[in-house]
């Protein structure tokens, strides 16, 4: 589906955001790397296994339902799965779960997991007087508890995402402090430019959002993967 | 749109030929009736008609019932009537105005008076005129000898400003001036109904008259417009932005100003970054930032670092360089040429030749002052400095010195960066402690100053806020510069 088809799909079923499957799917129209993935029903046995006969382990799962906005707090999210076995376990002892036993649940994602590496928040809100502004920050504290964050107004240029990275307190980080590895900045300058770049997603669909989140875009020496991510309709 | 055709444009209004005045009484105390006194002792050439339902003259001139019974089509319009009655006004004067400012209050700042800035504007629309506020208080522009403050100089300087408040517009103009900013033009733009900041920023480019630019701005109105006529400017004119309702407290006092909607700090920072336009925080920064832009050229290849601090008061000196470096401005100790050069002048005891040159009065009046030309000469030739910041601190001078040594010791410093030209910025705080004797000496001093294009600032804070905005500049075009 194109993104004005995966937005139109969204508000015809009422949605306010679109789900996390076809916020990647958007994602990944515009060249966002997302991990691959199937989504399964249940816990069917061999229904899964089949499925996911073509994805590379570990695994990370995660529940889809419209009423379960905070998936981890629900207990619906599941990573480091080395089988189709440990799926089909993780799947029915979440379908078991309060929360999500009382909720409309649409199936269940399972991702292969994104190599490990810094965790980057990428963001995105319509400002009213300028319309849309895409962000950058570190993962974790850095954005919720410092809001070391750094916004510019779409469309961006290639300079324009060297400064918003160079502008972070915790840019030493990304040039890799404390014996720590360099972080390849220019993963995360692509994925600023296809987000809100010239082309980018938001000026593409500058209307059709309030918020958008990224969170976390995993930054490993093999490429920037968004693992999560959240797109609020306008 | 080409420069010459928004000029031909905005011509109207920044030199009209034909001024309507609406709310001019026959007793001739309202402000409209001051707004005719103003423009006529400013010069004003062209022709004026009061506007008045009955009277057959206002101020001794002949008056006509309404905009659609001047002589000739109207230009200019000025405006100051209960709100409820101009949306009338600007209906009978259809196709006849070519701007119209309205100064009255009681429209789209206020909940019951949206309405009425909606029927303003559909009025305006349908004359096809240009409207200016609601909500306002006029425009000052010296090439067509229109003012709406007091005192207004008739020359036409570099310096043109957008103002959302009329209040702040006239502490701009009068503050600027005493500080020896000169102004192209100043228009209060109030609720910005239709002319927005961006229409004005539009004319300001392509104004050759204007090298700098300035506002004060609530909300952007059309934000998107503004963002995109920046970012094509690419900086190439200065822009310096004060901007009201930045925080959710100073935004909560905006919306009841001038009917603002929300905005958000971080968007106008971003703005800056991205265009190269710099953000102050007070009204002096704003000026202290216009002057300095007004008075020097920016040297984008080497942006300002290196400055070197000269005059008289230790304290001060120290307290400044941490300031500079806190502004990211470089107050470096002088490597061994200058210091030589400097050692060489056998100056006595008390005085510092590293950078900062602190010279106490006991050294700056030797040889009646004229000291200061030696040692700024070899601070130009051998310290390279990208910019040079004399202070001078008139209390240390009174009462210790005759009157001439502190005239000598500017007098020099005035002198000696004219033989080094275009090699470092020239700056010069005058310190003095409120004692009117001083403050009238220190009046002449600047205007001296500043006429020969040397921005003077009050305090070093000052000085080094400014050059800061001026190294931000700087840095844009180096980095951007096309």
């Amino acid at each position: 589906m194109s993104g004005a088809q995966l937005i139109a799909a969204a508000r015809a079923q009422g949605r306010t955001a679109l789900d996390e499957l076809a916020g990647k799917q958007l994602l990944a129209s515009f060249d966002v790397t997302v991990p691959k993935s199937v989504v399964v029903p249940d816990a069917d046995a061999g229904a899964v296994a089949g499925a996911i006969a073509k994805l590379k382990p570990p695994f990370a799962l995660k529940v889809m339902s419209p009423e379960i906005l905070h998936k981890s707090d629900a207990g619906g999210v599941k990573i480091g799965l080395k089988t189709a076995a440990e799926v089909e376990q993780a799947i029915a002892a979440m379908a078991a779960l309060p929360a999500i036993k009382s909720a409309r649940v649409e199936g269940y994602l399972v991702e292969e997991m994104a190599p490990a590496g810094q965790e980057i928040v990428v963001g995105a809100v319509r400002d009213p007087d300028f319309g849309p502004m895409v962000m950058v920050g570190l993962g974790g504290i850095f954005v919720e508890v410092l809001a070391d964050v750094a916004f510019r107004i779409c469309p961006i240029t290639r300079l324009d995402a060297e400064e918003m990275l160079a502008e972070l307190k915790g840019a030493a980080i990304l040039q890799g402090a404390r014996g720590r590895p360099a972080v390849a900045q220019d993963a995360i300058i692509d994925v600023l430019l296809k987000v809100g770049g010239e082309n980018g997603l938001l000026m593409k669909h500058a209307d059709d959002f309030k918020e958008a989140d990224i969170n976390p875009l995993i930054v490993s020496a093999t490429g920037a993967v968004a693992v999560d991510a959240r797109f609020i309709l306008s | 749109m080409s420069a010459q055709t928004v000029m031909e444009q905005y011509a109207p209004l920044f030199m009209p030929k034909t001024i309507a005045v609406v709310g001019a009484s026959t007793k001739g105390t309202a402000l409209p009736n001051v707004f005719i006194r103003r423009i006529r002792e400013f010069g004003f050439t062209g022709t004026i008609y009061p506007i008045h339902p009955t009277a057959s003259t206002i101020d001794g001139l002949p008056a006509f019932p309404n905009l659609g019974a001047t002589p000739q089509p109207v230009d200019y319009a000025y405006i100051a009537v209960s709100a409820a009655q101009v949306p009338d006004i600007l209906t009978v004067a259809a196709g006849r105005v070519r701007f119209a400012q309205v100064v009255s209050s009681g429209f789209g700042e206020v909940d019951e008076g949206k309405d009425l800035q909606q029927r303003l504007l559909n009025a305006a629309r349908a004359g096809g005129m240009r409207l200016l506020g609601p909500n306002c208080l006029g425009i000052y522009t010296p090439r067509g000898r229109i003012t709406f403050t007091e005192i207004s100089p008739t020359e036409v300087g570099h310096v043109g400003v957008i103002s959302q408040s009329g209040g702040l517009g006239t502490d701009i103009i009068r503050r600027g001036l005493s500080r020896g900013v000169k102004f192209s033009g100043l228009v209060t733009v109030g609720n910005c109904a239709d002319i927005a900041p961006s229409d004005l920023l539009e004319f300001y480019l392509a104004d050759a008259q204007t090298k700098v630019i300035g506002f004060y701005i609530e909300t952007a109105k059309d934000g998107r417009r503004l963002f995109e006529m920046l970012r094509a400017a690419k900086a190439q004119k200065p822009v310096v932005i004060l901007k009201g309702g930045r925080t959710g407290q100073g935004l909560a006092a905006a919306a009841s100003h001038t009917g603002s909607l929300a905005g958000d700090e971080r968007a106008w920072i971003a703005l800056s970054r991205q265009t190269g336009c710099v953000l102050v925080d007070t009204l002096d920064q704003f000026i202290d930032t216009l002057l300095i832009f007004q008075t020097l050229t920016p040297q984008p290849q080497h942006p300002t670092k290196r400055v070197v601090l000269f005059g008289n008061g230790g304290g001060t000196s120290v307290l400044a360089t941490d300031y500079f470096a806190r502004l990211g401005l470089d107050v470096l100790p002088f490597e061994k040429p200058a210091l030589d050069a400097l050692a060489a002048l056998k100056l006595p005891p008390g005085t510092s030749i590293t950078n900062p040159v602190d010279c106490p009065v006991s050294t700056l009046q030797q040889d009646n002052g004229r000291v200061a030309e030696k040692i700024l000469d070899e601070i130009y030739a051998k310290g390279r400095p990208e910019a040079l910041v004399i202070h001078l601190n008139m209390s240390a001078f009174a009462g210790r010195t005759p009157p001439e040594v502190l005239d000598n010791v500017l007098q020099a410093a005035l002198r000696v960066q004219t033989h080094y030209p275009g090699q470092a910025h020239f700056v010069l705080v005058l310190r003095s402690d409120g004692d009117p004797q001083l403050e009238a000496r220190k009046r002449i001093f600047r205007d001296t100053a500043v006429g020969l294009g040397i921005p003077v600032y009050d305090e070093m804070s000052n000085a080094g806020q400014a050059l800061a905005a001026l190294q931000a500049h700087e840095r844009f075009l180096h980095t951007r510069g096309s």
